[in-house]
């Protein structure tokens, strides 16, 4: 096997305001020929400034690249090679490179495909850039061959499409499609699959694969999924604060790390957590004694009306939330999974009453929620609360913590002054394990899962029964989603909270539900212990759905 | 110790953010320095002594002369400059200038009452004849209305023409001194700015609050009166106005404001719409907090960033349509005013050019300084903008 790309001490600076950045700090590794290569890491870890500067994207006045290079095996059109330094070729040359010979796909499907032209002429363009000799007729030929070969049903149709009337894994496909369109010699692909399903995420690697057998492409991968990882990678690199500080063969790597960082983060991932299972039986017996449940459902249905023409009368619903009966015994964590758009936040606001269900009954405690006025939910709000998945947007940028957190407190009359008000703050700051202090700071100088821990802080102060967990973990790296979910637990304990865990990863799931209730278009497919329903999934669906999680093969 | 541990604010920190732009600062520095003048014109220009001694008897014409609207603009600039010592939150601050504001005009409107008969030449006689032992007089010692009578025809002369009399920027067609009357010009500029931009930002909010927190039906009709609104051409309103009522520089400040809220109620009504699905304004209605916290105090600071932006536009635009209609001659009469000076300078059958370029120059800054703020405040409000300008 031959090398096609090494990088050699590669330093990448990033200037911003006065400060330089080494957001890559000396970094070697090298790709053979048809392999596939992943750079795994944490947010914030140099992974993508590494590809980018590998494909020579960043924008030149804010990056520098103080030392290293970055050696390519360019193969001319005539199919001699060259060993070209990618940080010392002229600007003409790079161009020529891009596209043809490194090509790249993103992260983001939405929008990384330009929405005015049609999703063929944009294959077409870059088919035409790099064989100018090609004729629109033969490069229209090649592209509806690219899309046959990302599979994409009824190619000659579907080039004439503007990207809007693609779903987002077909996007993928599309941008796949376009990178391998030239044939290039090596792929980057930027967490490709992140924004993804994990059924759809599951096809596109499956697609990834196959093309790579039969085009001997090889790949840069760039993940932050140990699952996709073990799929996809014959090597992988393991970076941190802009260094590499693991990198080997996969199997030896995950079966075996040698680096601290390395075994913290695979420590770290849900399914490796290892849960006190005793606690877990004897709060599920509790459960089951118990009853009436504290949350019951009972035929609930969210339904947004269609509406059309001159009048805006209404044509037609979409039904987010379809009939759902569902209850939750006290104490118990339920997860709801499912993927996107199937209801699952929908339910979990309705429940709430931050969306109104249109039709059915929400008992909390026995007693029907549904129909009560503001003012009659009002001492209800203290019993149930929420925490919100992306941590950027679920605290006021305008306020203190302190006042995000005393400002509910006074309102339900917890807290006598506001000295109490912020001592009370001040030990449940403590307790999601912050800095007392630092209550007297504003929400932007916190990091993700800081902010997470604000969060839950929130609507913790409030003393509540029963809190909605919408995702809260999804925004957040390995190692602190770990930290989370353990204090989720804890507090689980302390409180005799009852939670409802809404995620679309299986591992959390397994890792911190009792149960677990599988959604799909708005209905619960399945419902059931979550052991059981992963061991033995009984519905069709369930069974596709745990199929696609990629799993960590050791 | 509370209140050390308190870290910059969000709107303090944009504060930083526009300070750092040499265009900013250039901006508020001439915003100061004409607010100033406009506050002390009473000072600068006046025919009246400052301070003079009779018989060995002190008396101030200048102060007796101040009318209630002169002390209750310089009550409110000394409250700013205390208040901006004293350390509290800058909305309480905002609430002390608006009420020392109003209640002061209303009381000295009451206390103070300036004779009613002004004779500017009397001093100057005085002096010629020697009654006083010692004066002292304005830096310009022309009121805006002296035409200098008793100096005979003093109509548009140039800068520095007259030797016995100075003045720095030439005299207008009636003969008053030009320096004089554009310091207290300054006032309509700024006032007209300030309080239509006002007018139209407080309906705007409020209206395009309510229009994007309860949509639907309210939405709907919010949207017809912004379009109602802005079909009706504001020129010609006031014009018609004008013809109607009279030249009152009052009603040409409510109206502009009364017209000019469509485009902040649109702004607020889309934040609003943005704003009312974020998570935290979500967990806001969870917590159960009322109402009015809900708008006012998560939503409202965070959609404020493009309204800001857009007020500083709008001053100048509210400056430049009073200079339009002085200009065209349907300004106040007498009252100073840029526009109107400049009309003068066209009107005459000699191109007077100190007429032009002062009063044209003056607007010009004004207005040039509004924009380089509100530019400067885009800048720090949007993330990617400010990126490539650091």
């Amino acid at each position: 096997m031959s090398l096609l790309l090494q990088v050699n001490d590669l330093s990448t600076h990033l200037q911003s305001g006065g400060t330089i950045v080494k957001a890559v700090d000396r970094v070697t590794f090298s790709i053979n020929k048809g392999e596939t290569f992943c750079l795994v890491g944490e947010s914030g870890s140099g992974k993508s400034i590494t590809a980018l500067s590998v494909i020579q994207l960043l924008p030149k006045d804010i990056s520098s690249h103080p030392g290293g290079n970055i050696i390519f095996d360019y193969r001319h059109d005539d199919a001699t090679c060259e060993q070209v330094n990618m940080l010392d070729l002229e600007e003409d040359k790079k161009q020529r490179i891009r596209g043809s010979r490194i090509a790249m796909i993103f992260q983001e499907p939405m929008t990384s495909l330009n929405p005015v032209f049609t999703i063929g002429d944009q294959i077409i363009e870059a088919l035409q850039l790099h064989e100018p000799e090609l004729s629109y007729e033969a490069a229209r030929a090649k592209a509806i061959d690219a899309l046959k070969q990302v599979q994409i049903p009824e190619a000659e149709a579907r080039l004439d499409e503007y990207p809007h009337r693609l779903s987002g894994g077909q996007r993928q496909r599309v941008m796949i499609a376009m990178a391998m369109a030239c044939e290039p010699d090596l792929l980057i692909a930027d967490e490709p699959t992140t924004a993804l399903d994990v059924t759809v995420q599951a096809e596109i690697l499956r697609l990834m694969k196959e093309l790579q057998q039969r085009k001997g492409t090889s790949i840069l991968f760039i993940t932050h999924d140990f699952g996709v990882v073990s799929q996809m990678a014959h090597r992988l690199a393991v970076m941190r604060l802009g260094k590499i500080v693991e990198s080997g063969d996969v199997l030896d790597v995950m079966r075996n790390p040698q680096h601290e960082y390395t075994q913290q983060l695979l420590a770290a991932l849900p399914e490796n957590l290892v849960r006190a299972h005793a606690k877990t039986d004897w709060h599920l017996e509790k459960s089951k004694e118990q009853a009436p449940p504290l949350i019951d459902l009972k035929n609930v249905e969210v339904h947004f009306p269609i509406k059309k023409g001159i009048f805006r009368h209404t044509v037609d619903y979409v039904k987010a939330v379809d009939s759902v009966d569902l209850n939750i015994p006290k104490g118990q964590i339920l997860a709801l999974v499912g993927e996107s758009g199937c209801g699952k936040s929908t339910l979990g606001r309705a429940i709430l009453r931050l969306t109104d269900p249109t039709a059915g009954e929400v008992y909390f405690e026995g007693r029907e929620i549904t129909n009560l006025s503001r003012a009659e939910m009002q001492p209800l709000r203290c019993e149930l609360q929420v925490i919100f998945q992306d941590p950027m947007s679920s605290l006021n940028p305008r306020l203190t913590i302190v006042d995000t957190l005393i400002e509910p407190m006074k309102v339900h009359g917890i807290g006598g002054s506001k000295e109490e008000r912020i001592e009370l703050a001040r030990q449940i700051m403590e307790r999601v394990q912050l800095d007392p202090d630092y209550i007297w700071r504003y929400p932007h100088e916190f990091s993700g899962g800081q902010r997470q821990r604000i969060g839950i802080a929130r609507a913790l102060v409030l003393k509540p029964k029963f809190i909605v967990c919408d995702e809260v973990t999804s925004a957040l790296d390995v190692s602190v989603q770990a930290e989370i979910l353990q204090m989720l637990l804890e507090l689980r304990q302390e409180h005799d909270l009852t939670l409802l865990f809404i995620t679309h990863n299986i591992g959390v799931v397994e890792y911190v539900s009792d149960e677990m209730a599988v959604m799909h278009a708005g209905k619960i497919v399945e419902r059931g212990p979550t052991a059981d329903i992963c061991s033995n999934p009984q519905q069709q669906y369930t069974q596709n759905l745990l199929a696609a999680v990629p799993r960590l093969i050791l | 110790m509370i209140s050390e541990k308190r870290q910059r604010s969000y709107f303090a920190r944009i504060f930083d953010d526009v300070k750092v732009q040499w265009t900013a600062r250039f901006g508020f520095t001439w915003i100061v320095i004409i607010a100033t003048i406009a506050v002390f014109a009473p000072f600068l220009a006046n025919s009246h002594p400052l301070l003079l001694s009779e018989v060995g008897q002190l008396s101030s014409p200048a102060l007796q002369h101040l009318t209630p609207g002169d002390v209750t603009l310089l009550l409110i600039f000394f409250s700013v400059v205390v208040l901006s010592f004293i350390r509290i939150a800058f909305t309480k601050k905002l609430w002390c200038v608006v009420s020392i504001g109003i209640g002061g005009f209303l009381a000295n409107d009451i206390l103070i009452e300036p004779p009613q008969l002004v004779i500017y030449e009397q001093y100057r006689e005085a002096i010629t004849d020697n009654r006083y032992d010692w004066t002292v007089m304005a830096p310009i010692p022309y009121s805006p209305k002296d035409y200098l009578r008793d100096y005979g025809d003093t109509g548009l002369e140039s800068p520095l023409k007259d030797e016995e009399r100075t003045h720095f920027f030439g005299t207008d067609e009636n003969g008053a001194d030009v320096l004089s009357r554009m310091i207290y010009a300054s006032r309509v500029a700024l006032g007209i700015g300030l309080v239509a931009t006002g007018i139209s930002l407080i309906i705007g909010v409020i209206i395009g609050g309510l229009m994007g927190y309860f949509s639907g039906v309210v939405d709907m009709l919010g949207m017809r009166l912004v379009e109602v609104f802005e079909a009706i051409p504001v020129l010609f309103l006031l014009l018609t106005f004008v013809a109607f009522f009279g030249r009152d520089l009052y009603i040409m400040m409510i109206i502009i404001g009364l017209t000019g809220w469509t485009g902040y109620a649109r702004f607020v009504r889309a934040e609003f719409l943005r704003l009312r699905e974020q998570e935290f304004v979500q967990s806001a209605i969870a917590c159960g907090l009322p109402l009015r916290s809900i708008l006012f105090r998560h939503m409202l600071p965070n959609g404020m960033a493009p309204v800001l932006v857009t007020v500083s536009f709008s001053v100048a635009s509210a400056i430049l349509a009073e200079a339009t209609l002085s200009f065209l001659g349907l300004g106040p009469v007498d009252e100073p005013s840029w526009g109107q000076m400049l009309n003068q300078a066209v009107q005459a059958a000699t191109f007077n050019w100190w007429m032009a370029i002062f009063p044209g120059g003056a607007i010009f800054l004004t207005m040039f300084t509004y924009m380089l703020i509100g530019e400067a405040m885009r800048d720090a409000f949007d993330p990617y903008l400010k990126k490539g300008a650091r």
